[in-house]
């Protein structure tokens, strides 16, 4: 049974100008999958994640995640299941200002009452992992964006969710830290079986996923899967990027490191 | 576009971050009007503007002005710090900083034309039933509507000036900062646990130790304590308000079994970035309201006063007709004609009073006659005296004096009449107020008195007490004599022959002076608590972004609605009740001092009054901070 299904997914905004941000979308993502969603500004990726995250609700088909809807769910049994399954890196303003880099890491397990011994330990280890051991007591406004970054992939994985949904996660990072972000990002994907989806506009950073997904004004344009070599992978990235209109060509004389 | 059209566009779509501050200064507007209107009311000039009045309204004025300066100078600060993202961008477009300044002004002197205007005219509006409550509370029968251009001037004059000064300033602020620090937002969010421990410590030791010296006072010094505890605990509070409450919040965030728990962790934070932001609004705020609660909750306890008068003055109207009167009758007819009128009950005593040096004191004395005494004594339902001849009783003059004149026991001989008289004990209870007789008083019984009066029967006073029941309505009883004396006194002309006094006339004339005072005192406290409010909300509104951003990575996160509350009611609640808070204890503190002086002086108990007034504030501070939740909440949870 696919861990997370999106059924003919139609999203309207109503506005001024009503705007059908997500039009009759379906796909399904494995438990333990690594996916990766692309296409080009504006075309509903953002607004897919909200879906997932119950956090918005589609205007017509259905949302399932581990068999549940999320539309069902009522509100406070909404907000217990996003807090242990689900794990978020945003687009923009990703820490609380007011809190330390710690206390942001720290905050999904203080909704759960965890001891705090354990709080600290999980926190130690992915700190780690993320290399921010050094920065645990400043506030966000003293560190680099690239730091900020890691420290919002700490906090989406610090508690462990099944479902991680991140949202440009590499794009303030330099080559070298998005490499090291992604393989980790792999790692914990593989040992502790925990699903990915990622919005990414960044073809390398597409290439480390299991497949990648590709939507165009909001509907369900194509989708490839992994090979077995990278390189060739990420060419068909490449490839599809350029049917889909997007702005690729300064991407195509990156060499695959 | 013209500049002065992008000034105005700035405004219109800065609306929301205006509206709080917009209604705040039409509020105060309103208030300043109405005060104005009062103050210039030809009615209340005629009756009531006595010196004390006069002053009073005017220093409620002066602090209203200064106070508005204050909360419109935060104001824009905090407003500023809400747009600084948009002034750095302008700068970073090429906009001169001199054109910046410029359009701040401009914004501001619009903002403070609609402001200074809306408030007029709504004040206007109101102050049909303005005069309404004020005709109630004063009793007044009837306090008009009026149109004169003097408030509308010193009104429009006062809050025109405000925002002149206030719009030079920012402009001057914004003129002199680098984009860089615009970016960083003016004021920026400092390190939410910045505080200097040492002051810390000073802030809570200051507190406590004027805290602990408030209540010695009466044994101690009051002179000390007046010059010395008023800075002690002004310093005390500034400091708490600035690195004592962080200090507190820091202790607790060290112990993670406490912190890192639920919404704690984002409450406290943002509880002590908030209170850090607004360290220096809150001081005002609570040393503001100290001396607001303190003036009404002292002029609520001289309204207690009325007791006191009454015991003071048992009789409705008191007529002494000196030696050589021509017009004794004609005033007595004439009292009574208007008591008639009026309506009131009355019972009549007629008091002859002769006066001899005592051989005892070598003093001049009173000398008044049993059956008269007696008459009186009845009619004000106190017990009779029974003299023979060579007894006398002495007539205490005030409650105090009674018991002490009680065990005298005094032989003297009139000097003129030759009379011996052994005076031994009092009347019981007060029949003559002081003022009417002075302090040296006996009865005699009426064989004496006949022998002392005709030794000298041209140089007889007589006192027409009246008593009546319903004194406090006697205000226009004998106004023709009461004016005579006051022409004799402005044109300083011979003493007359006469003496009149009307306790219900002074009575109202000192109450309506206190409730006019307290009326005052009551609406400033209110423009304080109000003003205090709306910067608060102004405040949230202007980080509205940034909290609502923040909103949703929380609810990303996974915290319940209920757990969100907890957090926005957790940082509310201590800005919106720890300023007022600490303004109780420090009235509270103030008031145990103030009762213990008070002893000294007068035996007014205040207590009750002070309860009253605090609890009253207390319920208008909860309506406030329930309605201004609820706006927020309904912002932060709401569509951008
Ligand atoms: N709250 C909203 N109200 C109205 N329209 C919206 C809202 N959120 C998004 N949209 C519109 O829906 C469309 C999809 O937006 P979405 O944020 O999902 O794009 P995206 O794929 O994430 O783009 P990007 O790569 O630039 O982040 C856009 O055209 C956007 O204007
Ligand atoms: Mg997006």
């Amino acid at each position: 049974m696919p861990i997370v299904s999106i059924e003919d997914v139609i999203k309207i905004y109503e506005g001024k100008v009503t705007h059908r941000a997500l039009d009759r979308l379906s796909f399904d993502v494995e438990e333990g999958e690594f996916l990766a969603v692309m296409g080009p500004s504006g075309s509903g990726k953002t607004t897919l994640l909200n879906l997932i995250s119950g956090i918005d609700m589609p205007t017509s088909g259905r949302v399932l995640i581990k068999g549940t809807d999320p539309a069902t769910l009522r509100p406070d049994d909404l907000a217990r299941f996003r807090r242990r399954e689900l794990g978020f890196v945003f687009q923009d303003f990703n820490l609380l200002r007011m809190l330390t880099v710690e206390e942001n890491i720290v905050l999904p397990l203080t909704l759960d009452r965890l001891p705090v011994e354990e709080m600290d330990a999980r926190v130690k280890a992915i700190t780690a992992r993320l290399g921010l051991g050094g920065i645990l007591h400043k506030r966000p406004d003293e560190i680099s964006g690239g730091q900020e970054q890691r420290v919002a992939i700490a906090r989406a994985l610090v508690h462990r969710p099944s479902i991680v949904l991140a949202d440009e996660p590499t794009g303030n990072l330099d080559s070298n830290a998005a490499r090291e972000v992604l393989d980790l990002l792999g790692t914990i994907n593989r040992e502790n079986r925990t699903t990915f989806i990622m919005v990414t506009h960044d073809p390398i950073a597409a290439s480390y996923c299991d497949r990648v997904l590709f939507i165009k004004d909001g509907a369900y344009y194509n989708e490839i899967h992994k090979d077995d070599r990278r390189r060739t992978f990420f060419q068909r990235i490449l490839n599809m990027l350029s049917l889909l209109g997007g702005n690729v060509d300064d991407l195509s004389s990156v060499r695959l490191p | 576009m013209t500049f002065r059209q992008f000034a105005y566009r700035n405004v219109v779509r800065n609306r929301r971050i205006y509206a709080a501050f917009f209604l705040a200064s039409v509020f105060s507007v309103m208030v300043f009007f109405l005060y104005s209107m009062l103050m210039f009311h030809p009615g209340i000039g005629e009756q009531f503007i006595t010196g004390i009045t006069l002053i009073g309204m005017t220093t409620a004025d002066i602090i209203l002005y200064v106070f508005m300066l204050f909360f419109l100078f935060y104001s824009m600060r905090a407003f500023m710090q809400a747009r600084s993202g948009e002034f750095a961008l302008l700068l970073q477009l090429g906009m001169e900083r001199r054109q910046l300044g410029k359009l701040l002004l401009l914004e501001m002197l619009l903002l403070g034309a609609t402001s200074t205007a809306s408030g007029i005219v709504l004040g206007f509006t109101f102050s049909k039933y303005f005069f309404m409550i004020v005709r109630e509370l004063l009793q007044l029968s009837a306090l008009p509507l009026y149109v004169s251009w003097e408030p509308f001037l010193m009104t429009a004059g006062a809050f025109f000036s405000l925002f002149l000064l206030i719009g030079l300033l920012s402009a001057y602020i914004v003129a002199n900062r680098d984009i860089s620090e615009f970016k960083k937002g003016i004021g920026g969010e400092a390190n939410p646990f910045g505080y200097s421990p040492g002051r810390a410590a000073a802030g809570i030791l200051l507190l406590l130790s004027s805290y602990g010296a408030a209540l010695l006072a009466g044994r101690v010094n009051v002179l000390y304590l007046s010059v010395l505890l008023p800075p002690a605990a002004t310093l005390g509070t500034y400091y708490f308000f600035s690195h004592s409450v962080l200090y507190l919040l820091d202790l607790f965030r060290d112990r993670k079994s406490l912190y890192w728990k639920r919404s704690r962790l984002v409450s406290l934070a943002e509880t002590a970035a908030k209170l850090r932001d607004n360290a220096n609004m809150f001081f005002i705020v609570a040393i503001v309201s100290t001396v607001a609660f303190l003036s009404v909750g002292t002029l609520a306890s001289l309204a207690t006063y009325t007791a006191q008068y009454r015991a003071l003055n048992p009789l409705g109207l008191v007529y002494e007709s000196f030696p050589g009167n021509p017009h004794e009758y004609e005033h007595v007819t004439g009292l009574m004609k208007e008591l008639q009128t009026a309506g009131l009950e009355y019972t009549h005593v007629p008091l002859t009073v002769a006066r001899e040096e005592s051989s005892f004191s070598g003093q001049p004395i009173n000398i008044l006659r049993e059956g008269e005494v007696n008459r009186l004594a009845e009619t004000l339902g106190a017990g009779p005296v029974n003299l023979r001849p060579g007894e006398a009783v002495f007539l205490p003059y005030s409650k105090e004096a009674a018991p002490r004149l009680k065990d005298a026991d005094i032989r003297t001989e009139l000097e003129e009449s030759g009379v011996d008289v052994h005076v031994k004990g009092v009347v019981g209870g007060l029949l003559l107020p002081a003022y009417s007789l002075g302090t040296n008083s006996i009865v005699v019984s009426e064989t004496d008195f006949v022998k002392v009066a005709s030794v000298q029967p041209g140089n007889l006073l007589r006192i027409h007490a009246f008593d009546v029941p319903d004194w406090e309505e006697t205000v226009g009883i004998g106004l023709a004599i009461e004016q005579a004396m006051v022409m004799s006194e402005i044109q300083q002309g011979e003493a007359l022959p006469f003496y009149y006094k009307n306790p219900g006339l002074d009575y109202s004339i000192i109450r309506s002076t206190f409730h006019l005072l307290l009326l005052t005192g009551l609406l400033v406290a209110m423009v304080f608590l109000l003003a205090a409010g709306s910067f608060i909300y102004f405040k949230l509104y202007t980080m509205l972004d940034r909290d609502r951003r923040q909103a949703a990575v929380l609810k990303r996160l996974g915290m319940t609605e209920r757990e969100f509350i907890k957090i926005v009611n957790r940082q509310l609640i201590p800005q919106f009740f720890l300023p007022w808070g600490i303004a109780m204890l420090h009235s509270t503190f103030a008031f145990i001092s103030l009762q213990a002086i008070w002893k000294e002086f007068a035996d007014i108990s205040i207590l009750n009054e002070m309860a009253l007034v605090l609890v009253g504030f207390t319920v208008i501070q909860l309506l406030y901070f329930y309605l201004i939740r609820w706006r927020y909440l309904a912002h932060v949870k709401g569509p951008a």
